[in-house]
């Protein structure tokens, strides 16, 4: 019954529109016209819907439904274009919200990863630092991060426009205009305090969380929760903001194409950049300072493993961030309606299949060199899957998905062995290698798998046409992506460096000696994670695997 | 030594920048990117990276 009426409405609209044709149905008299064949649609009675009620949901759904501006008047054609546009925003800000909301469930999985992956006498401290980056980055994001990335972005087709984040700070210099950060938006006030506004800074700031999140996991066990308050407001309220205006608030950046001629300037679709190296670059810049933790390393520079107390813990937090996963990619189409948004489908399998591929590549290396399938690298190389697809997920097909999280599991456990052995930088998660290093990898795969099928309305940073890569003809592109990572390692990780330096000097990054030796969660937290476990301080032994690969042991 | 890094760090992405208005040919301005990068990754890598090892916790 209830297709019943919907093709019945259906017809009646297609009739219409050939009695009397495209290019004259603009007319304000034929619309009249077409107005009256509307309000003859027949529509189920809500006499019967009163009396019978309906089990079989055939007679909700109709003509019925549809707001009409005048009731006297009946189902007009305004009436029906008004419903069809709300329904197009409705679709596109329930598809952005959920999506939100997904990513940040995410932080439940960066929680218990990075818990697990440290020793119990930590836990509580690490926990509390995941749990913190939610409130702290919020705070800062509201007040400033979110005008100084987005202050500028109007319009975003999808949300309804976002009109009122207009304002964009441009420097003219060497004859080239060069939009450096957002004007409008700051504590979401004024005209900002605008439904399509929120959608979008909702669905960001969850993205500013996960970026923050990253750098807890590289600096855990060792880092004073004083300076981690201050590190994170820092990152949210300034250095992740500024490089996201670049890339995604109409920055310089984006805009190398237009100016350029590189492509279609920085193309990061879902934040490889953006999120995932912003965060492992600002850990590497911490976690340098800080420095490694203590029994890390002997005194002829070996590394000994400090394995984590829970791989349970790790697995089903990497379960987790898969599933967020979902949200995070998929989502940044900021719409499931209009725009090429439909490429939703293609955006999720690629997400799957580079998680896929990098486990499973991060699982055979470590099998084939260390003689065991080690878990919590196998967990590392899905993650790193993910983190490289981000960027290129909605520019590439299946095949070069599948590659692009090959290599990521690769360079994941390559990563973490340098990092650890070469470098000696304590990375106690692997964060600095996962989010790091992957999500360079992930910038500069657009400018190699993009394949030039993509097509959000037909443009992308102002370029005509679909973002390309360098093996599908443009090597334009992947120009801008080298510019983009240069912009990562250089102004990020300077940005990072220098401020955290200035945390250092105020209120010190690092806990004493006995402080770290004890665990950090009485000292610093006034609690214990686990008060009923016997917890054995200063151990560094153990059979479960940390994310050190097992043969740093020796 | 750490300004030095940092300098190292901001003159590799300054080169990087200015390969824009070096050339307009882009096999050219890749080239240029890469140096870029590289010498950036040196300043962490090599500098920072470098200065913090010599006083490094399990040294002492």
């Amino acid at each position: 019954m209830k297709r019943g009426w919907g093709v019945t409405l259906l017809l009646t609209v297609l009739g219409c529109l050939a009695m009397f044709g495209p290019s004259t149905l603009g007319q304000a008299g034929e619309i009249q016209a077409t107005d009256t064949v509307l309000s003859g649609v027949p529509t189920p009675k809500t006499e019967d819907i009163a009396a019978k009620g309906d089990p079989g949901a055939e007679l909700y759904g109709t003509a019925n439904d549809i707001t009409l501006a005048d009731s006297k008047k009946g189902l007009t054609v305004a009436d029906l274009a008004n419903q069809v546009g709300q329904n197009k925003i409705a679709i596109n800000f329930v598809w952005t919200l959920v999506c939100g909301f997904l990513v940040m469930f995410m932080q439940a999985g960066f929680a218990i990863v990075e818990t697990g992956l440290i020793r119990a006498k930590n836990a509580n401290h690490t926990m509390m630092m995941n749990f913190m980056v939610y409130g702290l980055g919020l705070f800062a994001y509201w007040v400033c991060g979110f005008a100084i990335q987005m202050g500028g972005s109007a319009p975003i087709a999808n949300l309804g426009g976002v009109y009122p984040l207009n304002q964009e700070f441009v420097l003219n210099l060497f004859g080239k205009p060069w939009p450096l950060f957002g004007m409008k938006g700051f504590f979401l006030s004024g005209a900002t305090y605008d439904i399509g506004v929120l959608v979008l800074f909702l669905f960001q700031m969850v993205f500013m969380d996960t970026t923050t999140t990253i750098v807890t996991g590289s600096c855990a066990e060792r880092w004073k929760y004083s300076a981690f308050c201050i590190s994170t407001i820092l990152l949210g309220a300034l250095i992740y903001p500024l490089f996201g205006n670049w890339a995604w608030g109409c920055g310089w950046l984006s805009q190398l194409g237009v100016n350029f001629g590189l492509g279609h300037g920085y193309a990061d679709f879902a934040g490889s950049g953006v999120v995932h190296a912003v965060g492992g670059l600002t850990g590497l810049a911490v976690a340098m300072q800080i420095g490694p933790r203590i029994g890390k390393y002997n005194r002829d520079g070996s590394p000994n493993v400090i394995p984590g107390h829970d791989l349970s813990y790790v697995l089903l937090g990497c379960f987790i961030l898969a599933f967020g996963w979902f949200g995070f990619n998929p989502g940044s189409t900021l719409g499931a309606s209009g725009n090429g948004c439909l490429r939703i489908g293609s955006i999720a399998v690629n997400t799957m299949l580079a998680g896929c591929t990098g486990s499973f590549a991060a699982l055979l290396y470590m099998w084939i060199r260390y003689g065991k399938p080690d878990a919590s690298m196998a967990g590392n190389g899905l993650l790193a899957g993910l983190v490289a697809i981000t960027a290129p997920s909605g520019f590439v097909n299946t095949l070069s998905a599948a590659i692009i999280g090959w290599v990521a599991g690769i360079l994941v456990c390559l990563g973490v062995e340098f990092f650890d052995r070469v470098a000696k930088v304590d990375d106690p998660v692997g964060a600095i290698s996962v989010h790091g290093l992957n999500g360079l990898w992930g910038v500069l795969s657009v400018g190699l798998f993009a394949d030039g099928r993509s097509n959000y309305g037909g443009s992308w940073n102002g370029v005509p046409g679909s973002v390309t890569g360098l093996f599908y003809g443009d090597a334009g592109q992947l120009a801008a992506q080298l510019i983009g990572i240069a912009t990562l390692v250089g102004i990020v990780f300077s940005l990072s460096f220098v401020g955290n330096w200035i945390v250092d000097i105020i209120v010190g990054q690092r806990v004493g000696a006995k402080v770290e030796l004890a665990g950090l969660d009485i000292p610093e937290m006034g609690a214990l994670c686990y008060p009923d476990f016997q917890l054995k301080a200063g151990d560094f032994g153990g059979a479960s695997a940390g994310v050190a690969v097992p043969s740093l042991a020796k | 030594m750490r300004l030095l890094g940092l300098a190292c760090i901001l003159g590799g992405w300054a080169i990087a920048v200015a390969g824009l208005f070096m050339t307009t040919a882009t096999t050219g301005r890749i080239f240029i990117a890469c140096a870029g990068i590289a010498v950036t990754l040196y300043g962490i890598l090599g500098m920072l990276n470098g200065y913090y090892l010599e006083r490094a916790i399990w040294k002492k």
